[in-house]
């Protein structure tokens, strides 16, 4: 065969493979995100005449606008929330669930990723109704231990309704990062346990000197997902639940995006808020790496 | 495997196990059930009352004709399916040619597409919608299937290029001894051994096209274009003026039980395709 022709052919096929993908991927995801940070220096209201360039000044307006800080602020929260409630409870699991030798271990695997698979819009809804003031499930349940029916308004205060959807956030959350854990965890070799229990060292010891060490890359992997993806999604169920709301007290960072953008025709000003939620991101995941560098520990 | 033996520890862990798996399984229970009453059955027993009989069984046929979740079901299966579909193709080819022949810009391409996960879909939000309005887009399934496919193809990419990689290259070079070409080697030798890897990440992504609702609701707003989730979320935001407690439950109910089924035929899939996604 001609050596020519081979090479041509060869070219051809990974062309063939390369080409169509990197089109799509390009037309429809990387160019709307360098369009995203191209329109944050614009004052736009959505019609193409009357895009004007304003250079940073979006960025000026947030600065100084109030609802953003606030934004940050329950951003940050319901990643700390996030992080040390599922971390707590999905490693608790992982670890109950596979080194306890408990009967049924499998059978409570498989339920307890179940919410993973629900879509958060129903899982909003569903926690609507347990908030819901007058049929709600919580005020229900706490009138069986009261005189008077109980009536809160649980997404109605006007400074901690953030905390309320803490809980369903994590309901969520814990059955992806607790598979997570346990594959990390089984591929742990049984003898280290093993020489560890002929050592005395009991379960509390083997935890913290065998299991947290060995996988700490899937504990800091975890981390880092649960900050990106609530940075990036958490306002999905922020707008099912409250809308930002009470007077824009739960407002988050993308929520405060897809009001500006979508409901009042800001579309500059919503492009700049992408744009930050970019670079909070990647700091965010820049300090995360440092200071969870250390403690890695190679399993030889 | 250490098993636990004081007897007081064991009960507590037990019952926290417990607890939880009510937590998770109880919500499905009373989804259905609240979808069997009637609106004066919500304000007049507790949440957690039985529904009387006759159970309304009428809700879902309410909800499936005179809400149309019998389009939106359609409209969630069409989207879903050819989103995935197309999905698959295209990170498959490109994936295959990336662990298995080096080209100029190779290693940076594959670099393109995984640090492109660490990227907030959010940004392409707004640039989206407009994209989609100039190419007339707006407002049908193939927008969100073109939409959906692109944003599953780095995930797709990252996880096939390590599944090719772990096949055997003698495989290949027994296919081109025998005359196959390129092409007959990737469809008739490659993409049958690499199925299994192709089911997972095919199960993972219909599970979050299904169940994806954002840019559903800024792409779409023609009602007959609607998926599942969109018109959940627009149901209940209906709610404030027109309260209809029981169907709003029978919609939760048809919008779970198709991923509740996949998610119990495939468990393993879906633990694999975590385990796969997440050594970034």
């Amino acid at each position: 065969m001609n050596s020519g022709t081979a090479k041509w052919q060869r070219n051809v096929f990974i062309a063939s493979f390369i080409i169509p993908t990197l089109l799509f991927f390009g037309v429809f995801t990387i160019y709307p995100v360098l369009q995203g940070l191209y329109y944050s220096f614009f004052d736009w209201s959505g019609m193409s005449d009357n895009k004007t360039f304003v250079g940073l000044d979006n960025f000026k307006e947030l600065f100084h606008d109030p609802i953003v800080w606030r934004a940050i602020g329950n951003d940050y929260f319901l990643v700390a929330g996030k992080v040390v409630g599922i971390m707590a409870i999905a490693t608790f699991f992982a670890v109950a669930l596979t080194r306890f030798g408990f009967r049924m271990a499998g059978f409570f695997r498989s339920i307890f990723f179940i919410p993973n698979v629900i879509s958060v819009v129903v899982i909003g809804v569903l926690w609507n109704f347990i908030y819901n003031p007058q049929i709600g499930f919580l005020n229900a349940f706490l009138s069986l231990f009261t005189q008077e029916q109980v009536t809160i308004t649980w997404l109605g205060f006007t400074n901690h309704t953030i905390w309320m959807l803490l809980p369903p956030a994590i309901w969520a959350g814990i059955g992806f990062y607790m598979i997570l854990l346990i594959a990390a965890i089984q591929s742990i070799p049984a003898s280290y346990y093993e020489a560890a229990s002929l050592e005395g060292a009991g379960q509390w010891r083997q935890f913290r000197d065998i299991t947290i060490p060995l996988v700490w890359e899937q504990i800091k992997v975890s981390v880092l997902n649960i900050m990106m993806t609530t940075l990036n999604g958490s306002f999905v169920i922020v707008w099912i639940m409250t809308e930002g709301g009470p007077d824009n007290s739960t407002q988050v960072m993308g929520s405060y995006l897809y009001q500006m953008a979508f409901r009042q025709y800001h579309f500059g000003y919503g492009a700049s808020i992408g744009f930050i939620i970019l670079v909070l991101s990647l700091i965010t995941t820049i300090i995360l790496q440092r200071l969870m560098r250390h403690e890695t520990v190679e399993m030889s | 495997m250490t098993v636990i033996k004081n007897p007081i520890a064991k009960l507590i862990f037990y019952a926290i196990l417990f607890v939880w798996g009510i937590s998770v399984l109880y919500p499905l229970l009373w989804t259905l059930l609240d979808a069997l009453k009637d609106n004066q059955q919500f304000f007049r027993n507790a949440p957690w009352s039985l529904p009387e009989f006759p159970l309304l069984w009428s809700n879902f046929s309410y909800v499936w004709s005179k809400y149309n979740f019998s389009t939106y079901f359609v409209n969630s299966l069409v989207v879903t399916a050819g989103s995935t579909g197309l999905g698959l193709l295209l990170s498959a080819t490109t994936a295959y040619v990336l662990a298995r022949y080096k080209f100029r810009g190779s290693s940076s391409l594959y670099l393109l597409y995984v640090s492109s996960m660490m990227i907030p879909f959010v940004l392409a939000l707004i640039p989206l919608f407009f994209l989609m309005n100039s190419m007339n887009l707006i407002n049908t399934k193939l927008g969100l299937i073109v939409v959906y496919a692109s944003s599953v193809l780095a995930f797709g990419i990252f996880v096939l290029v390590g599944f090719f990689r772990s096949l055997p290259k003698e495989l290949e070079e027994a296919a081109i001894v025998d005359g196959a070409s390129y092409y007959g080697t990737f469809f008739r030798v490659m993409l049958p051994l690499s199925q299994p890897g192709l089911i997972t990440i095919a199960i993972v992504n219909v599970l979050n096209i299904w169940n994806e609702y954002i840019v559903g609701t800024i792409l779409i707003n023609d009602p007959s274009q609607y998926t599942l989730p969109v018109e959940i979320g627009v149901m209940q935001a209906e709610m404030q003026y027109r309260t209809e407690w029981g169907p709003l439950f029978a919609a939760l109910f048809i919008t779970i039980v198709p991923v509740l089924l996949m998610y119990i035929f495939f468990q393993r899939q879906i633990a694999s395709g975590i385990t796969a996604g997440a050594v970034k």
